[in-house]
């Protein structure tokens, strides 16, 4: 874990990191649309079309938000980074999410590497009852090409790391 | 936890003669609750149709999960309650994540298609984004250029402003512009990726970094309303077959109080001295020509009114003649000879032209370059500019 960890470091940039209070963060569901349009803008002024790549950047980003905005606790931080090696670009998510939570998510990104995951996102958006985050994650594989890892430090929070080629989609 | 604003801006509709289910804007609810309005007209919709159901997801930009699964769910539900009945659901080729999220709908079933809206825009379109227009472009800009650039104070534009160049072409406008007026932003957009290929490789060679080259269609454009100072649209409304529906478009990205500069030709006012009837005649048909693809290169003069219609307000026009006096006249020439190629080429051969006409049609481009390179000659292009403000 310490090497990967190092490996990820020396390889990616890191172009921005914002912190949010979570309490003011889940105070209005509209801070997910703006935040999401906010980090996109910034960091996509230097690619090739940097009008689609925003888009499609925030759209992720939005996905993204959205879930954290539901993980049930406002007590802590949001912190949201945004790293970028050559073509990959890379989103890390921190939010605070209660134990039992963070074993459903541990258990869905398992799955995502495990199982056949177009039938997986097919079944979640044609089912009423699948968990919408089960849905969110699935969707950014199959939609987005992303990869998602995820960190776990303990003291309350979780980290979403969720690699995407997104100059790839765009052509 | 609560849901305070509402959520971002989207419109919905349906339009029980076209058979047409819309959605525009940016759908990113809380919950499927707050889009069960929108989503009950659909399933009304769905009742009242028979044959095919368009669902028109082109303006769409943003979906989020919850809107998308909603949605699904309706579309799904009804493929299966009304067998016989057909969906379609068009996306946007320009929203990169459109298409890869919408062809699931057909994974879930065989009566949901879609259709992924590109350059089916317009009739002409096809010529207009063919490459080898891009030389001329090129030649066209320089030689426009020597006027524009004491024209475009006129309208409004100054150093350090947020400009937009819709329907840019190879981006050589842009920059022109950049180098002259310095602005704090400026974004291009073209619906040609080669066009923009080309823009791309230029900037880069000239070390500019900081125009925003952006693929796009200028009838729905992903831009959000009231950006920029100045938006710029040339040569591009006359191509369009509905002129209005781009302009609409320019209004919306324009700041209240900027103004959108719009110029176009009106072709069959191109002249030449000696031969000059041989080449009117040319220009006649050219605009008879365009005309049978929905063009409407004759548009130059009807800028106050197209701009005045659109709600602008203190609207300016002026013309200018490019000519052979405006530098090297080979330049001028090989504008027409390009023109040349085009029009009495493909064009000409595409309306089902007879070999007669074609000889006779071209005879007057080659006689506009003979004016243009005689000593004593006189070859012109005459072009409108026209703008209008924005109210506050
Ligand atoms: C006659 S050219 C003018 C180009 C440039 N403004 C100039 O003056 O050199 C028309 C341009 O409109 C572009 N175009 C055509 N349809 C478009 C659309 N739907 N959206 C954006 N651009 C479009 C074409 O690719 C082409 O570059």
């Amino acid at each position: 874990m310490k090497s990967q960890k190092a490996a990820i470091s020396v390889a990616f940039d890191q172009l921005l990191s914002l912190r949010m209070d979570m309490a003011n963060f889940t105070a209005d569901w509209l801070h997910c649309d703006q935040l999401s349009n906010y980090v996109a803008r910034m960091v996509s002024h230097d690619r090739p079309d940097p009008l689609r790549h925003s888009n499609l950047l925030s759209s992720v980003l939005n996905e993204l938000l959205e879930m954290s905005f539901r993980s049930e606790t406002d007590d802590g931080e949001l912190v949201c980074a945004f790293c970028r090696c050559r073509e990959i670009e890379r989103v890390e998510l921190t939010f605070p999410c209660p134990p039992r939570q963070r074993q459903f998510y541990k258990d869905v990104v398992l799955g995502l590497k495990t199982r056949q995951v177009l039938a997986s996102y097919l079944g979640a958006i044609a089912n009423d009852s699948a968990p919408g985050d089960e849905a969110i994650l699935l969707g950014l594989v199959v939609n987005y090409d992303a990869e998602v890892q995820l960190r776990d430090f303990g003291a309350g929070t979780l980290t979403f790391i969720v690699d995407l080629p997104l100059g790839k989609l765009l052509n | 936890m609560t849901a305070q604003s509402p959520s971002p801006v989207f419109t919905v509709r349906f339009d029980i003669s076209d058979q047409e289910f819309s959605l525009a804007g940016v759908l990113r609810p809380h919950s499927p609750a707050e889009i069960a309005d929108d989503l009950l007209l659909l399933r009304n919709g769905i009742e009242a149709v028979n044959g095919v159901l368009y669902v028109n997801l082109k303006r769409v930009t943003h979906m989020n999960s919850t809107a998308f699964r909603a949605l699904t769910r309706v579309l799904v539900d009804a493929s299966h309650s009304r067998p016989e009945l057909k969906f379609v659901v068009v996306a946007s080729s320009v929203v990169a994540w459109a298409a890869r999220m919408f062809r699931h709908l057909t994974d879930l079933s065989p009566n949901i298609a879609i259709e992924i809206y590109d350059s089916a825009f317009y009739p002409g379109q096809a010529f207009v984004e063919n490459q080898s227009f891009i030389p001329i472009l090129r030649t066209q800009t320089r030689m426009t250029w020597r006027h524009e650039r004491e024209i475009l104070p006129r309208h409004g534009l100054r150093t350090g402003m947020a400009i937009a160049d819709i329907c840019c072409g190879i981006g050589d406008f842009a920059m022109l512009v950049r180098k002259e007026f310095d602005p704090a932003r400026i974004v291009a957009l073209d619906h040609s990726m080669a066009s923009l290929d080309y823009a791309r490789d230029v900037a880069e060679k000239f070390g500019v970094r900081d125009i925003e080259y952006t693929y796009g269609d200028a009838s729905q454009m992903l831009l959000e309303s009231d950006q920029f100072d100045f938006v710029i649209c040339r040569h591009s409304l006359q191509i369009f077959d509905r002129p209005e529906m781009l302009l609409r478009e320019l209004y919306r990205i324009c700041k209240p109080g900027g103004r959108v500069y719009i110029t176009n030709e009106k072709n069959s006012h191109c002249l030449g001295e000696p031969r000059s009837d041989s080449i009117q005649w040319t220009y006649h048909e050219v605009a008879k020509l365009f005309s049978h693809f929905d063009m409407d290169v004759e548009m130059g003069p009807k800028g106050l009114r197209l701009l005045q219609d659109a709600g602008f307000e203190a609207v300016k026009m002026e013309s200018f003649m490019v000519s052979n006096l405006d530098g090297d006249p080979q330049e001028f020439a090989d504008i027409i000879a390009a023109w040349r190629d085009v029009y009495a080429g493909e064009m000409s051969v595409r309306r089902g032209d007879s070999q007669e006409f074609i000889e006779r049609f071209k005879q007057g481009f080659e006689d506009h370059i003979f004016a243009a390179l005689h000593p004593r000659g006189y070859a012109g292009w005459p072009i409108w500019a026209a703008s209008g403000r924005k109210p506050l």
